[in-house]
């Protein structure tokens, strides 16, 4: 059943990260260098500290040394992460999911002899997954059966005993703190396989991080494959198969999450400086005009909550569209459009409240409006969201897609 | 109804656009880009664009200025601002104030500082308004709180006021040469009825700049700290009556500027930012392809474009009506509702461009930059107290 009572695991986790962000992550954060949009270095001793919490192998088996928490508890935990800082909350997560998706599930007991100790002793061993570029936008396609531009990407190609890498990819998340990447290639069909490469393979370079790479949360950056030989044993699943595709299922809304704790940020900013601000006569939150506008924030924040919670709880509960107690709609897609809409509208009103403040970079307020803004186009974007939604209202299956498209 | 422009109007939009597309759009990104908010500024191009009449064009033909008309402001503010929001906006702060010397000066004061800003091509004005604690009480003074708002303090002493106290967010601060100053001159006097401005030169003994605010948009347009400590300024420099300084709007009768020509200011830049944010979107459709195909055939770009470009006429429309009004003398609540609309439509028309880049796979700084600039208006034309402001005027 559909229930919002949370358990007291998920009451206590929210708590504990929550103290954790008021302590540790606010005050470094909200340092006037870190508030600058396109130059932003990572907190590495917070993600330290917060992998030493165990939220880097959240998602992960107990029986894989990790902590097992669902998906909604997953986005609980990235939501007041973000509100402290997004880029630790879509780090974490990023590691946390794919942690969950490689050793728990597609990889071989030998794969997983070969990486998940180095993976459990390292606090800062994170993972980078690197889809293939056949995810290209609908656009023209839009209700057509053929992808119109050739599928470019990175190739694989059989060598001795290995694979032999060559390829380049934008923008990867995680992909400047990565030790270990998953790869998907084009190798002689153009069907994908997923081939592993540590961080430290000859020919795998990281170069540093460039503005397109700055425009999203998190650590993302250029991965480039040259030449890059790693053993035939390094194939997840089988050649011809996209296994991490075919596993991922319903969309986990962590994204949209983190987005959710961008906009909370603002909001309990905004709600206690029109606690303190006295204009008019008295506090601000007393003049109709600031009330209502932060009556509107609240309202969008929690109309955004409840459809990426609905969202995280179908994603743990596969069973609810089955038996058709759900419609079989993407709703994290869904949510995405909405609270991505929805959060960037709320951190504006927010950040009015703050008068010329709102605008001044040594102050969080239009690092929040910016963040938020991000999350309009982080993704697949919302105009290509909604190409995406109108397919699956009208029951499209799209015959040649690359598996990536059918995840959600 | 008739929407000629005469010759003389041609010819400085003409000035204007060559002007903004040689000169200022080359340096427009690189200026935003700066780190450094006290070094975004380039004296350089202030010049060049003094030498062509941009900084004094407002002052009447009298005074030795162009004595422009608000439809010729309103043209060269939206080709400058075109090229760069800030810049033009730089330019047209000066017309602002030297709207307000002409009508509310003395001849004297005239003599003293207009003739100085019309022979220095790097004279810039600015006026101080706001203080840290008095920002919405300025604009709209609560009726049950007499001493909310500003606070800086002038006393009479002889020949001279004493000012003390601070003035945060003034635009032009750090660069400017004269400014308005408005100061408390009656500390138990409601703010319109205990105000008095002043005429304040940036050598004024005791006066001096502190920070430069580091804004998020409008890189190149300074904001600063004013900080005032024991400053002289000469009984000479009071603008109109003493305990009178709202000279900009009800003295000086609305034929000014002032509030109006602010107004008309902020919407008229709004304009230009949109037609390029409109410029860029439509390049984008026609170049960039997918399957072979430019974007704009499809349905959700050719959607997008309508609305920017739908939103952008209309504002044309108000823009340009509101300049005629005002040449005619025409009163109304027109100006600030152009204002007002001009937040929601800078606001969505940057918006939609930066999204039909990111859409196409295109992190683009400028698309990213006018972004930033068009949400200055949030906090400058379009917040609740400019709406309800003007919502006021309608009333009245």
């Amino acid at each position: 059943m559909y229930n919002l009572h949370l358990t007291p695991e998920q009451l206590e986790i929210r708590d504990t990260v929550r103290d954790f962000v008021a302590a540790e992550i606010k005050p470094p954060a909200l340092k006037p260098e870190r508030l600058e949009a396109h130059v932003r270095p990572l907190l590495v001793d917070i993600l330290d500290q917060a992998s030493q919490m165990g939220l880097r192998t959240l998602a992960l088996s107990e029986e894989h040394g990790g902590a097992a928490a669902d998906n909604l508890t997953c986005c609980i935990v990235a939501e007041e992460l973000a509100v402290g800082d997004p880029d630790i909350a879509a780090v974490l997560a990023q590691t946390a999911t794919l942690a969950r998706a490689w050793f728990d599930r597609v990889m071989t007991p030998e794969q997983r002899a070969r990486f998940l100790p180095a993976f459990l002793a390292d606090e800062r061993y994170h993972l980078a997954l690197v889809e293939h570029e056949g995810d290209a936008k609908l656009g023209i396609d839009y209700h057509r059966p053929q992808a119109s531009e050739a599928m470019a990407g990175i190739a694989a190609a059989r060598s001795g005993s290995g694979w032999v890498i060559n390829g380049t990819r934008q923008c990867v998340a995680n992909a400047a703190v990565a030790k270990l990447f998953a790869i998907e290639v084009r190798a002689g069909t153009d069907r994908m396989s997923t081939i592993l490469v540590p961080r430290d393979t000859p020919g795998l370079s990281v170069p540093a991080r460039d503005r397109a790479d700055r425009w999203g949360h998190g650590a993302a950056a250029t991965v480039i494959l040259k030449h890059c030989h790693v053993p035939v044993e390094n194939l997840i699943g089988s050649e011809g198969r996209n296994a991490l595709a075919d596993d991922a299922g319903r969309g986990i809304p962590q994204a949209e999450a983190i987005n959710l704790g961008i906009g909370r940020a603002a909001y309990e900013a905004a709600l206690d400086y029109a606690q303190l601000r006295v204009q008019g006569g008295r506090r601000i939150i007393e003049h109709q005009a600031i009330g209502t506008k932060l009556a509107e924030v609240a309202i969008r924040l929690e109309t955004a909550r409840a459809a990426i919670w609905r969202a995280a709880w179908a994603s743990d509960h596969p069973e609810a569209f089955a038996d058709r107690s759900l419609a079989d709609l993407p709703l994290t897609t869904m949510a995405k459009v909405f609270a991505s809409e929805a959060i960037y509208h709320a951190t504006k009103d927010a950040a009015e409240c703050f008068g010329a403040m709102g605008v001044m970079r040594d102050m969080p307020l239009q690092k929040y409006v910016h963040d938020a803004l991000v999350c309009l186009h982080s993704g697949v974007g919302n105009g290509e969201a909604k190409l995406r939604i109108a397919e699956a209202l009208a029951n499209y299956r799209r015959p040649a897609a690359p598996a990536v498209l059918a995840a959600e | 109804m008739d929407f000629t422009l005469s010759n003389e109007q041609l010819a400085w939009q003409m000035t204007a656009r060559k002007f903004a597309e040689e000169e200022i759009r080359p340096i427009s990104l690189a200026r935003d880009e700066i780190e450094d908010p006290r070094e975004t500024f380039d004296w350089e191009i202030v010049r060049k664009g003094s030498r062509l009449g941009f900084r004094t064009m407002a002052v009447p033909k009298e005074w030795g200025g162009h004595g422009s008309d608000f439809v010729t402001q309103a043209l060269v503010m939206t080709e400058l601002a075109k090229a760069d929001s800030a810049i033009s906006k730089t330019f047209s702060q000066c017309w602002k104030w030297s709207h307000l010397i002409a009508a509310t000066c003395t001849d004297d004061q005239k003599r003293r500082f207009l003739k100085p800003f019309l022979e220095d091509d790097t004279f810039l004005l600015g006026k101080g308004i706001s203080e840290p604690s008095a920002g919405s009480d300025n604009r709209l003074p609560p009726a049950d709180d007499p001493k909310a708002g500003l606070k800086l303090r002038a006393e009479r002493r002889g020949d001279e006021w004493i000012l003390n106290g601070e003035k945060c967010f003034i635009a032009n601060a750090s660069v400017g040469k004269l400014f308005f100053i408005d100061a408390r001159t009656d500390p138990n006097a409601p703010l319109k009825q205990g105000t008095t401005m002043f005429l304040v030169p940036r050598d004024t003994p005791g006066f001096r700049i502190g920070k430069v605010f580091n804004k998020a948009g409008w890189r190149f347009y300074q904001n600063g700290e004013m900080i005032f400590e024991n400053a002289r300024v000469p009984h000479a420099n009071v603008v109109g009556p003493v305990n009178g300084s709202d000279m900009k709007s009800h003295q000086a009768g609305d034929r000014t500027g002032g509030d109006l020509f602010g107004d008309l200011e902020l919407a008229a830049n709004a304009l230009g930012v949109c037609d390029d944010a409109c410029s860029m979107a439509l390049t984008l459709a026609r170049t960039k392809q997918q399957g072979g195909r430019p974007l704009f055939e499809q349905q959700v770009v050719q959607l997008k474009l309508n609305q920017m470009h739908m939103l952008t006429e209309a504002l044309r429309s108000f823009v340009m009506r509101v300049a005629w009004e005002h040449d005619h003398k025409t009163h109304s609540a027109n100006a600030g509702l152009c204002m007002n609309y001009s937040t929601d439509v800078i606001q969505e028309v940057t918006e939609l461009n930066l999204d039909l880049h990111a859409g196409a796979g295109i992190i683009d700084a400028r698309a990213d930059k006018l972004v930033r600039d068009g949400i200055i208006w949030s906090h400058l034309a379009g917040d609740s107290v400019q709406r309800m402001k003007v919502t006021r005027r309608v009333g009245k």
